[in-house]
């Protein structure tokens, strides 16, 4: 070793300008999420079809007379102040479903992986700061999607006779809560893209998951089957933000629960597997 | 500073890297020669710890690649150019990827600077060539100003101007007392690069010396003759240490002389020379003569070319453009 390291080199310093940091693995997620078209896409179709589900089912309930015929089937106009709004999140929960899985099966599929991995060499702190930016950044655009459903239909309630404050009662819990679902989902259909690395793979796991266990459960001539599907993601999810088996907390947990389970496979698996 | 101690990695019952060891140093370009399969990549994937070993260990400054603060800043890695999101710019790709070091704009534009990306930085990756994804390859593994500098193949794909980029910017490197290790297929370009080649073969370090020593080493040096009175030249050169092959009616090669022996006696003995050239082995020939027995994935020509370059003692049919031992 006679070479000479000249003196601007710094390794030999540890007070490197640079380093990796928490914060900047998150700042990475970030620039990495908001720099695919396909991202922007995906949150543009998800405030498109709340909106325009919102105004869909509170527009026709309007013209229908539904204040007649509400009660028989359960929902009046009044309550359409609170289910307008969240009326596309069974829609929406499929568009950020798939947006889950992209969101690290994408990386996978076009071996961006490895770039991130050389950058962040421990790699779980990858998978945390993709679940923290996705949430909180999927949360933010279906609350504001909500929200906005909110005020594009409260005009036609009002007209209509039907007027709400979103400060009043639950209303605004509820909206927090349908937002934080979905982004609950899309965290989960992550860690599903994380296991299976492939994004055809993804989106059916994640999606069957969601849609047609459900149905096969259903199709179980079986009190155990109905009894167990209330315990799946989107069932048990669901009571988060609208009433039915689980008190709010309780579906939360159990959602909660899936997640903890999936994201500790796919952590496991990231540590063990060859990038 | 590289340092890889019995470095082996198993996929199921196949051995990819076998009980590898060896010191890739700083100063020095370095070159990993191989055929395919022979492991190069995987070794390489290894340091920055993209791939886990099954036993042995390599460190990169003395310390495992991972237990780095600044990974990026120890080593930069071009591993393939497409490891890279296609939907993304190549400057957002070198954002995103700088960020994790809270490294800004600033630097990124500077690397994109340096490696001629300019004009398409702000255009989606899934659209370069590849000579423009191998630039963006170099420039993400200079992002972190880094020590040591991991580059596989980085020639492919690059038009002669990026070849002769590439061979400038490690000898630079390199130079300003930074490590380098690149693998290439381009046995000449490798030969004007590299400072020390290590070959590795069937998973194994065949051979770890520097250029010129390798190239003496495995290959034989000859020289080449020709004269009208070509049978009467072999007739006088006839000794035990030689071994004289007749290439045509007019031009013999020799090995075991040199060329001013050959020349001297010619001219004692009044014999005209029309050429009298000393042929040095090339990369080529070394490298193929030391991995003859280890190439994995062998085709027809391919083998009828290795044997007839691959016995030591036979002679050599070298051709005088590929001995270009410059360093």
């Amino acid at each position: 070793m006679t070479t000479t390291t000249p003196a601007r080199r710094s390794t030999t310093q540890p007070a490197s300008p640079i380093r990796l940091s928490a914060a900047g693995i998150l700042r990475s997620e970030w620039i990495k999420l908001r720099t695919l078209r396909s991202t922007v896409w995906a949150y543009a179709v998800i405030l498109v079809i709340q909106i325009a589900f919102g105004l869909l089912i509170v527009a026709i309930s309007v013209n229908d007379g539904g204040i007649s015929r509400g009660p028989e089937r359960g929902i009046t106009l009044a309550s359409l102040a609170t289910f307008g709004p969240i009326a596309g999140v069974a829609f929406g929960q499929l568009v950020v479903s798939v947006l889950g899985v992209l969101v690290i099966s994408g990386e996978y599929t076009t071996g961006q992986i490895r770039s991130s991995f050389a950058a962040v060499p421990k790699r779980l702190p990858v998978l945390w700061a993709k679940v923290a930016v996705f949430g909180v950044v999927t949360f933010v655009v279906s609350l504001v999607s909500i929200l906005l459903t909110y005020l594009v239909t409260a005009p036609i309630l009002s007209g209509a006779g039907v007027t709400s404050n979103l400060f009043e009662g639950n209303l605004l819990l509820t909206f927090v809560g349908a937002a934080g679902y979905l982004a609950l989902i899309g965290i989960l259909s992550m860690a599903i893209g994380a296991i299976l690395r492939s994004t055809a793979g993804g989106i059916a796991g994640a999606l069957g998951l969601l849609l047609v266990v459900p149905v096969v459960f259903s199709l179980i001539p079986a009190d155990w089957a109905h009894s167990l599907s209330d315990w799946l993601p989107s069932a048990a999810g669901s009571n988060i933000y609208q009433p039915g088996i689980f008190e709010w907390w309780q579906g939360l947990l159990i959602l909660l629960g899936w997640i903890v389970v999936a994201l500790a496979t796919a952590a496991t698996l990231m540590r063990r597997r060859d990038a | 500073m590289i340092e890889a101690h019995s470095l082996t990695k198993r996929y199921g019952p196949k051995t990819a890297v076998d009980q590898v060891s060896f010191t890739v140093r700083p100063g020095l370009v370095t070159g990993f020669l191989g055929p395919n399969g022979a492991g190069k990549s995987t070794t390489m994937r290894m340091i920055v710890g993209l791939d886990r070993p099954t036993s042995g260990s390599v460190t990169v400054n003395g310390k495992v690649y991972s237990d780095h603060a600044a990974p990026l800043h120890e080593v930069g890695v071009l591993l393939d150019a497409k490891a890279v999101h296609q939907g993304r710019s190549a400057y957002s790709h070198l954002l995103a990827l700088g960020a994790t070091h809270g490294i800004g704009a600033s630097r990124v534009k500077e690397v994109i600077e340096m490696t001629g990306l300019d004009s398409v930085a702000k255009k989606r990756v899934g659209g370069f060539s590849l000579g423009m994804g191998q630039r963006l390859g170099i420039a993400a593994a200079m992002l972190g100003d880094p020590s040591t500098l991991i580059l596989d193949e980085p020639v492919n794909g690059l038009d002669p101007e990026g070849v002769v980029w590439v061979r400038e910017l490690v000898r630079f490197l390199a130079s300003e007392g930074r490590t380098v290790l690149l693998s290439s297929h381009l046995m000449s370009e490798m030969a004007q690069t590299a400072d020390r080649i290590i070959v590795l073969g069937r998973g194994r370090v065949i051979a770890d010396a520097p250029v010129a020593d390798l190239i003496s080493g495995a290959t034989v040096s000859s020289v080449r003759a020709v004269s009208p009175q070509a049978g009467e030249l072999a007739r006088l050169l006839n000794s035990p240490d030689a071994t004289i092959t007749s290439v045509d009616a007019q031009t013999l090669e020799i090995v075991g002389l040199t060329s001013a022996v050959v020349g001297e006696a010619a001219a004692r003995a009044g014999l005209t020379l029309h050429e009298l050239t000393p042929l040095k082995g090339s990369l080529e020939d070394a490298y193929m003569n030391l991995t003859a027995d280890s190439v994995e994935y062998r085709t027809t020509a391919a083998s009828a070319g290795a044997a007839s370059g691959g016995n030591a003692g036979a002679p050599l049919a070298t051709d005088p453009s590929h001995s270009e031992v410059s360093r």
